[in-house]
Parts: structure tokens; sequence; C-alpha cells
């Protein structure tokens, strides 16, 4: 027996959810599939949600969410073997309505944004994989195939929400050949600390948390560290380039241990028993491997349409998803109102997404990824720093002090690092962060 | 002929629980609510039962509404009633089953989990039977419902409606049973896997009415305890061991080569039971001086 929708999201993530909320709110029906026993159980991220996306939508969400803890503290860190440099931003605003950032864990609050969608209407299937899409004859998708007895299910619209490996986008022939150097691998430990001693380490007020980005401290192969604080645990991961982490032949536990061991993380995360340990793949690379976000019958968002923002200083994945999943289920409510789901008809979709900051902000960043990534950023330039920073507040008594200059020209001959790929690199980095 | 009814008993309850490392606190996560596969067990072979004999299948659980979106799960693979006895999940489980009887009063045959995944004390069953007056074949690991038709229940109405099982017994013996309507069962999770619902069936049970009844717990008469003392198996004098060699006195000592106590078959009234296994254990010199097999006039 074939099931009927207007509408199928595959993956009840935040960019399902958010689809589903949107679609069911404009009075379609709407199937939204997820295949673990409930949304967020087979997630994983290790970061900030951004919820900026959800005041329109769910105008109570900093009241209503399962949130951890409102980020008040941000530090940017760069790490050699022993050396540490950081930027340590804290804002009191941050900390008080509208507030800016938060953790959250995932279980909890993908299962509460599926709640929403069903709440307005959204019929939520759980422990219920997309094998495949249905097509007709003319290749248009029409449906998907499920892993259930008698579990096909048409529908006018697919929404293919189904994380990054896409396998919906990859089998309607949006995506281009894979490279795998679009994607990293993120690894992650849960550390339980008592939230006293959270807020003490972290130099946190109750309720506030901290994000800690780092370059560096991973063991030479391209990619960072991060820390987020929960409310009774602390997120400690790398995210390694999948190149990189090959070529080295490092299992990736080997390098967060030595990551934690680090002596500017280990007294952050000493003594925490670890109480989760996860790994996941993370599409990096945003405009370069997004793929087609439209075909006939069907539209692709969240990490199946790599929306993921990594730009060094800006690392954002989930509001992206949540802002990709409104605008796709906005689309497709318009096209099925107009009677034209071809890919044509879908388009306002990526009109959508290039009018607010997803595509632009992909567009203004497309430089990022490959910069930040790129071989003089991830060793040369940290080892630069630290050592000049290290020079600079050396003291050498009774020899006078050097000038800055002098010690920052010194110190890049010592790094091997040319006057000329610097000059290079400064002016990507300004062209690409103006 | 009225249609047979089979029941399947369910626990749902958290199936993962987080132990804070530092406290030691447990904490069940609400976002895993289900039921063992044992309880899973037990509505498959409800569902073959009616697939086999014809009449319904009623999947009953006890517990606040939270329950409700696991006892749907159940209508999705064919459970074609579904009832909630409102009660305090955490009643004793002679409580709980007095509370849920009246509800299953009319069921043929009743199949229960024989474990939870809260380490309940899995005497749910037992109680479940005698709160009933039914029989009661507990801890299944094998059950054939398509074998040729067993003896019918003397008490049952249903002529016909019996199969056979195999039930584990202490020390890793089994024991195959001849099974009959009416009775409660509780099965192992191995004996099978619940069936995989149907898209159909998972949309369908979505509007799936449940029927609540409020859960009492009745009178409770707590046993009378004369004694609580940790077992001690009591010393017993033998005879020094006999035999020239070592071997021969250590299989002496051990009554290796003596008859062993051989299982028999017997038919026998609850009563003359009870006196034939106080004699059996007296025999052993298991009971304590002064309780044996004579003294069973006393039992009620």
């Amino acid at each position: 027996m074939t099931e009927r929708f207007d509408v199928v999201v595959v993956g009840a993530g935040p960019a399902g959810s958010m689809a589903a909320l949107t679609l069911a709110r404009a009075g379609r029906s709407v199937c939204l599939l997820e295949r673990g026993p409930f949304p967020g159980s087979k997630n994983l991220y290790g970061g900030v949600i951004y919820g900026r996306v959800l005041d329109e939508i769910l105008p109570r969400w900093i009241d209503e969410a399962p949130i951890e803890r409102w980020v008040t503290r941000r530090v940017t860190m760069v790490l050699t073997e022993t050396q540490s440099l950081a930027v340590d931003f804290r804002s009191s605003a941050w900390g008080a309505k509208p507030y800016n950032g938060a953790t959250a864990l995932r279980p909890e609050f993908d299962s509460w944004l599926a709640s929403e969608a069903e709440k307005a209407g959204a019929v939520l299937v759980c422990s219920t994989t997309a094998t495949g899409l249905l097509l007709d004859e003319r290749g248009r998708t029409t449906g998907v195939r499920t892993d259930r007895p008698g579990g096909d299910i048409e529908a006018g619209v697919v929404i293919a929400c189904d994380g990054v490996n896409a396998f919906l986008a990859k089998q309607a022939g949006l995506t281009s050949t894979e490279d795998p150097s679009h994607y990293t691998l993120g690894v992650k430990e849960v550390l339980a600390l008592a939230p006293d001693e959270i807020e003490r380490r972290f130099g946190l007020e109750p309720g506030e948390g901290a994000d800690f980005e780092v370059i560096g401290g991973t063991g030479g192969i391209a990619g960072g560290g991060f820390l987020y604080t929960n409310r009774e645990t602390v997120s400690v991961g790398l995210v390694l380039s999948i190149e990189g982490l090959s070529r080295s032949e490092t299992r990736p536990e080997q390098l967060l241990a030595e990551f934690k061991s680090h002596p500017a993380i280990r007294p952050l995360v000493a003594g925490g028993d670890v109480v989760e340990y996860g790994a996941h793949l993370i599409p990096e690379a945003g405009l370069a491997m997004m793929p087609r976000l439209a075909g006939d019958g069907i539209l692709v968002a969240g990490d199946a349409a790599g929306m993921c923002l990594a730009a060094g200083i800006w690392l954002e994945g989930v509001n992206f998803a949540m802002a990709s999943g409104a605008a796709a289920g906005e689309a497709a409510a318009e096209a099925l109102e107009r009677g034209d789901t071809s890919a044509g008809g879908l388009r306002g979709y990526r009109k959508r997404l290039e009018a607010n900051f997803v595509l632009a902000d992909h567009r203004r960043l497309k430089r990022a990824p490959h910069l930040v990534l790129s071989d003089r950023m991830q060793h040369q330039y940290p080892q630069l720093v630290c050592n000049l920073v290290e020079e600079i507040f050396t003291v050498r008594n009774p020899s006078p002090k050097q000038g800055i200059v002098a010690q920052a020209r010194q110190e890049r001959r010592k790094a091997g690092v040319r006057l000329r790929d610097l000059a290079r690199d400064g002016w990507s980095a300004w062209r690409t962060f103006r | 002929m009225r249609r047979p009814l089979f029941a399947a008993c369910w626990k749902v309850v958290e199936l993962r629980s987080s132990i804070d490392p530092l406290t030691g606190e447990v904490t069940p996560d609400h976002l895993s609510l289900g039921v063992s596969r044992s309880d899973e067990a037990a509505l498959e072979w409800a569902l073959r039962s009616a697939a086999r004999w014809g009449g319904g299948v009623r999947l009953v659980t006890a517990g606040s509404a939270k329950t409700e979106a696991a006892l749907r799960q159940g209508a999705a693979v064919g459970a074609t009633e579904l009832l909630r006895v409102d009660l305090p999940i955490d009643w004793p489980s002679d409580w709980i089953a007095r509370a849920v009887a009246p509800h299953l009063a009319d069921a043929d045959l009743v199949w229960c989990g024989d474990m939870s995944t809260d380490r309940g004390s899995g005497a749910f069953p037992a109680y479940l039977a005698a709160e009933l007056g039914i029989s009661q074949a507990l801890g299944l690991i094998g059950v054939e419902l398509n074998g040729p038709d067993g003896p019918a229940g003397s008490d049952g109405p249903d002529k016909g409606l019996g199969f056979e099982a195999l039930r584990r017994l202490d020390g890793g013996r089994r024991e195959r049973l001849s099974i009959g309507a009416r009775a409660v069962l509780s099965c192992e999770g191995a004996t099978t896997r619940l069936r995989r619902a149907s898209l159909d069936g998972v949309l369908v049970a979505r509007d799936a009415p449940i029927a609540v009844r409020v859960g009492s717990r009745g009178t409770t008469v707590a046993p009378a305890v004369a004694s609580i003392a940790p077992f001690r198996p009591r010393a017993r004098v033998v005879e020094p061991p006999a035999g020239p060699t070592a071997r021969e006195r250590i299989r002496s000592l051990t009554g290796a080569d003596a008859a062993g106590r051989t299982a028999r078959a017997i038919t026998l009234n609850p009563r003359e039971a009870a006196v034939a296994i106080l004699e059996a254990l007296g025999s052993w010199g298991e009971l304590p001086a002064g309780l044996s097999g004579e003294r069973a006039g006393d039992l009620p």
C-alpha cells in the first residue's frame, strides 16, 4: 500500500523539522521521516546553536528550547606543541535576552524541534529509513521508498535533509563527483564535570557557557579543535581533514587524547569522566561542494546540501540547517500552491536562500575553507605567531629588548615563511573576511 | 463459539539511563521509553496465537500516559485492542497484577515478557496467574504454536487451543510443557522477534484508541513472616568414605557412584504435589529438622 502526502521530509534534524513545521503551518500534509528511534538519536555535533533564525518562527524558543548554557565567552586559540595564544572575548550582553548562542544536546534539541513540527500537524515517523527515491518514467521524484513493509510514500515534493552522506541527492543526480577534501571528520568526547566545577574552570556564572575554537593541536593534520560547556558536561573534540588523517595513519581518538593533554587544554578537562564518544563527517567546503538545490520534485537542505559554514572564526551549522529547512518548506508550499513542483517551480528555494544569510554568508566566505585548511595557515603561521609572542614577552636581561618588527622578521625567517606567501595569504584573508 | 482472546502485557520503561560518574545518580533517559525484547516477543507470540486460532490481541500496559506512544507501536504491528491501566509504575508487582487482572479475565492466553530492562522483579506473571486463578508457564525458551494441537486446558472454553513449549529450569535443565487455555505465559526475548510494523500500520496506529482504566491495588494482605535468617546449608554427619584409593574415596564421598536424583514425571493434585515435594526434600536432607512431608498435613 502506498501512502500519500503533499510533502515527505527525510530526516528529523534541524533542517527537516523546520521544513516540516513550515509546511504544516502552511496547511500541507507532511510526513517527517526519521531513521533513529527518536529525533536527535543519530545526530552528533559539538557546537553552538545560534537561534536568531527561530525568533520569528518560534518566538518563545528562548524559554522553551532545551538549552544547556548561553554562551557568554568566546575564545579563539592557536596551539603549537608547547604554546598557546588566545583571543578571549566575553560579553555580558550575550548572557541576557535575546542572547547570541547556546550550547544544547542534540537528542533534546532535535526532539523538541520535531515536537513543534508535530504540534503544527506534521506526521513524525521514527525508526524508518528512506532507502531511495521513487521516480516516474521521466526521472521525476514522486516520493520515497522506506525500509518498512509497504513503505512507499508518494509526495508532491521530497525534501532531503538526510545528512552529510546525502544519499537521496545523489540518487536524484543533484550532486557532482565527491571530493574527500570537502569533508572533515569530527570526533568528540563528552566529559562529565560538576556544574560549579565547569563554572570555576571556565570562569563562568551559573547558566553561562564558553565556546573555544582552536587552530592547531591536531598532530599536524589540517583541522582544529573545540571545547564547549554544557550544563554538566564539557564537549571536547577535533575536526580533522579526511585526507590528512588517512595519510597520517593515526587514529582520531589518539589525536584527541593528545589534544586533551595539551598544557592549555588539560586544566580545563582534567578529571572529567568520558560519558560519550562519537564521530561524524562534516561537510566543510561550503559553496564548492553544494549540490544543485532543487530537482524535479525534490529539494535538498541542511548538511545534505553542504550548508555547514566552516570559515575559520565562524563555525556554524545548525542555524544554516534550520534556515535552509524553513526556506525549503516555504518554497515547497509555494510550488504546491501553484501546482508546479518541477525544478523550475521549486526555484523559490534558492531565491530564499540567496535573500537571507545562508547563501549570502557562503558566498562571502567561499574562500575561507580553503584558506583555513591550507598548510601555512594550519602549521607555519600558528608556530610563527606563538614564537613571536613568546619572544616578545621573554625578558632577556641584561640584554635590551628588541623591536617587535625586527623580532617578527626574525621569527618569519625561522618559520620558513616567505614574504610573498605571507602577503598573498594576507591579501586572500582580507578578501575573504573583509 | 466465543472468539478466543490473546493478551500481551508490556512494561514500558526507559531503555537507557545515564549514571552520573561523579555522584552515582541514575537518570532515566525519557527519550528512550520502550519495552524489553522479551516483552516484544510476548506480543509477537500473542499475534501468532491469534493467527493460529483466530481472535483478537489485547495489548495491556500499566503506567502513566507517557507509555501510550509505546502502546501504539503494538497497534502498528497488529494488536487489536490497547489498554492502559493508569497507576504508578513503581507499585510492587503484586499490586500491579491485582490492578491489571480484572482487565484480563476474558483472555485465553496472557503473554508476558520474562524480564524488563529496568531490572524489575520478574514476578508480575506469577502474581497475575494467581490473581486470575489460572495456570502459569514461566520462563519459556521455546514455543511451538504450529505443532499438533495439545490438550486443551481442562477449564478452558476453547477445545484444541493448546500447544507445546520448552521452559527453563534451574541448573540448565529444561522442561517440556503441554499448555492449554487459560494460562499466563512468560517468554524470553530470544524466543522470537517482534515483526516490523508496516508503514501503513504505523500511520494508522497514531490514531488507535487506547482504553484507560484507573488501577486499584485492592486490599493487600501482607504475608506473615515468622523469621528472617540467611540461608545456611545444614551440616550433615557422613560416614568416612570407604575405598582403597583416594580416587575411590572421593567418588564415594561425593556420591558420584550413587544413584542420582532421577527425575520422574508424576501427576498429582496440588496438595499431593506439595506433600511429595516436601518428602523428597526431606529425604535429601534439605529441610530443617521438624519440617518434612509428615507435616504436610499442616498445609492449608
